[in-house]
């Protein structure tokens, strides 16, 4: 009883009971899942048969790697990647100076910013499979009207017009979030810096390279690293703007693995894939962030 | 190169942060801004710089209105008080940094700046990045890089204030030696009137956007235009006494005091009378040039003793006496004034009523 007093009224203890909430969540909602996922990974499991799950060793994988569709989602899952990042971080960082220039509205437009970050996933999509319509979506009125086109363009139901589709909304969503992690670091670059460079003559070009893009570094190291893991990872966007399609054209990893599992109801070869997807992103977050040599820079 | 300015105007809005400002930087001359915070002293730097934008009025560089001109065509280095210096290059990618845009061969780049290097003793630090440096070692290398392009005209905002007294004296006497090095004209902005003091060939004191006097040192500290000069300029700061100038003799409360002949005699003028508390003296009894009062105050300075004493009128003076000197709290004491030692003001105008002499 003494004992148990004692440890109650440590600090050891108080600490302890802080952080135990977060503690039980963490392992009931993401370390079991994962380690569920990993032991699902090589086992053969359906769930209209669960008394047939067997331990399969790695008869997934195997499956996995000969599968022709899974190398194709990986390529798209890169493509797809890949160019939203590259849009997400021209655009988000033009914007974000554009945005911190000290000009009459600023507020409001930094406020309307936000507006595609916070909407759901699943309005946007249905909006935007409206907009992309070929018959009565905006986009096509706009450009048939202004003569930029002469034939409807089948925004979501040729290959490469899909990828580009899911690529816009994905950029148009996301990029926000670059200016806001952008922008947040440009208000705190010293302005005596770009002082500095102007009298050492510096145009506004070498202030952008010498002056902002240092100071930029570190934010978009992170920001790069993020928007990667979760865009390799995006699920909703694609499947509820194409479904993957037309054909598998617009196939992710995750959308690969979705299919898997309920459709075909491999919920082995799905988890495997979840695998699959979390060591290639450990492994490329790894080289990036020592390609990058993060957290080494000295201010 | 000579720089003027001419009826120099700045206005951010509805607020006037210039007024009228006139004054000529005479060639090679070490000139300091001088003034409170919120002065207007680094604004007027920054248009100098061609880093803000003139409301109205002129600048001129020798012969030449720089008005319009941009920052890097004005041949001109400034070294800022956070020292700007580019976090991720290293020294040497720093002092070299105003060559390499202007296009300079690498060769020659190399040679500059291990001269400036040499010069400023960092040249063991040139493969170093900002982060790695002391406060004293950055301020070099700002010093440096506005060194190495040998412009016309050095501009400095308050590049001492962010370093430890100690450093900040040294370097006071070296920025003066690079000074007269370099052979440029130099503007140097301050609120420590200690710098301004030591370092200058001329001071422009500044307050509300107005130069309030434009001098050597010297004049500023023994003829100041005016009661605020005259209570920045100084340390401890001059003792003001208010009163009235009536028969050559200033009343102030039951005493009165012996003033030196003014060029314009006044009678019943309200005015102010400054002193400075190196320029009293103790008298040991009452007379015709002293007034009375008790030490409610004493401050061992070091080489001196800081006394302050209380007047009838409640007014409190201070006086620097030599550290031995013996004064014991609440005891009497006289003041002696030197008629040849106070400056006196116009109470209305704040403006120096002169002395004849």
């Amino acid at each position: 009883m003494r004992r148990l007093h004692a440890l109650l009224s440590s600090d050891r203890a108080v600490g302890l009971l802080f952080i135990a909430p977060f503690v039980v969540t963490a392992i009931v909602f993401m370390v079991y899942p994962v380690v569920e996922a990993i032991r699902m990974a090589f086992y053969s499991y359906n769930p209209l048969r669960p008394d047939l799950s067997a331990f399969v060793g790695i008869a997934n994988f195997e499956f996995l790697f000969s599968d022709p569709l899974f190398w194709d989602s990986l390529w798209q899952a890169t493509v797809w990647t890949l160019l939203s990042i590259l849009f997400q971080t021209i655009l988000g960082v033009g914007i974000a100076m554009l945005l911190h220039r000290a000009l009459f509205g600023m507020a409001f437009f930094r406020g309307l910013l936000l507006f595609p970050y916070i909407v759901p996933t699943v309005v946007i999509a249905l909006i935007w499979r409206w907009i992309f319509n070929p018959e009565i979506g905006v986009v096509n009125y706009s450009l048939l009207a202004s003569g930029i086109i002469r034939e409807p363009v089948y925004w979501l139901s040729t290959p490469t017009m899909a990828m580009a589709s899911t690529i816009m909304l994905n950029v148009w969503k996301y990029t926000p979030f670059v200016v806001i992690c952008v922008l947040a670091r440009l208000q705190t670059v010293p302005l005596e810096l770009y002082d500095a460079a102007k009298v050492d003559g510096a145009g506004f070009i070498r202030r952008f390279i010498d002056v902002t893009l240092p100071q930029l570094r570190e934010v978009l190291i992170v920001v790069i690293v993020f928007r990667t893991i979760w865009t390799f990872n995006k699920f909703e966007e694609i499947y509820l703007l194409t479904k993957g399609g037309p054909g598998t054209s617009t196939f992710n990893l995750a959308v690969y693995s979705f299919e898997q599992s309920m459709a075909s109801l491999r919920l082995g070869v799905g988890a495997a894939t979840g695998v699959v997807m979390m060591i290639m992103l450990l492994i490329g977050s790894i080289v990036y962030l020592r390609i990058t040599k993060f957290g080494e820079e000295v201010r | 190169m000579e720089v003027r300015l001419e009826r120099i105007n700045k206005r951010f809005g509805a607020v006037q942060i210039l007024k009228d400002i006139d004054l000529v930087f005479p060639s090679r001359k070490f000139v300091t801004l001088l003034g409170p915070s919120g002065c207007g002293k680094t604004t007027l730097l920054r248009m100098i710089a061609g880093l803000e934008d003139i409301t109205a009025g002129k600048i001129w560089f020798g012969e030449r209105v720089v008005n319009e001109l941009a920052p890097r065509d004005r041949n001109i280095a400034m070294v800022f008080q956070s020292y700007a210096l580019y976090p991720q290059m290293t020294v040497r990618r720093n002092l070299g940094y105003g060559l390499r845009v202007r296009g300079t061969p690498v060769s020659e780049i190399d040679t500059a700046v291990e001269r400036v290097a040499r010069i400023l003793e960092i040249d063991h630090l040139l493969e170093r990045k900002p982060a790695q440096l002391s406060g004293g070692q950055r301020q070099r290398v700002a010093l440096g890089r506005a060194m190495v392009r040998k412009p016309d005209i050095f501009l400095m905002d308050e590049p001492l204030s962010n370093l430890d007294a100690k450093l900040r004296v040294t370097m006071r006497g070296e920025l003066r030696r690079f000074h007269l090095d370099l052979n440029a004209t130099t503007i140097y902005v301050t609120h420590d009137q200690l710098e301004a003091m030591t370092m200058s060939d001329l001071i422009a004191v500044m307050h509300h956007g107005v130069v309030q006097q434009y001098g050597t040192p010297a004049e500023i500290y023994s003829k100041p235009a005016n009661l605020f000069v005259a209570g920045f300029i100084g340390s401890p700061p001059m003792n003001f006494l208010e009163g009235e100038i009536s028969n050559r003799r200033f009343l102030v409360g039951d005493g009165s005091l012996p003033l030196p002949a003014l060029q314009v005699e006044a009678n019943a003028q309200k005015a102010v009378l400054g002193v400075r508390p190196q320029d009293l003296s103790r008298a040991p009894a009452a007379g015709q040039d002293t007034i009375t009062g008790t030490i409610s105050l004493v401050e061992l300075l070091g080489s001196e003793k800081l006394v302050e004493v209380q007047l009838q009128n409640r007014k409190r003076m201070s006086i620097q006496l030599r550290a031995d000197a013996f004064v014991e709290m609440g005891a009497l004491f006289h003041l002696r004034f030197d008629p040849q030692r106070l400056h006196l003001f116009d109470k209305e105008s704040g403006n120096i009523i002169p002395a004849s002499n």
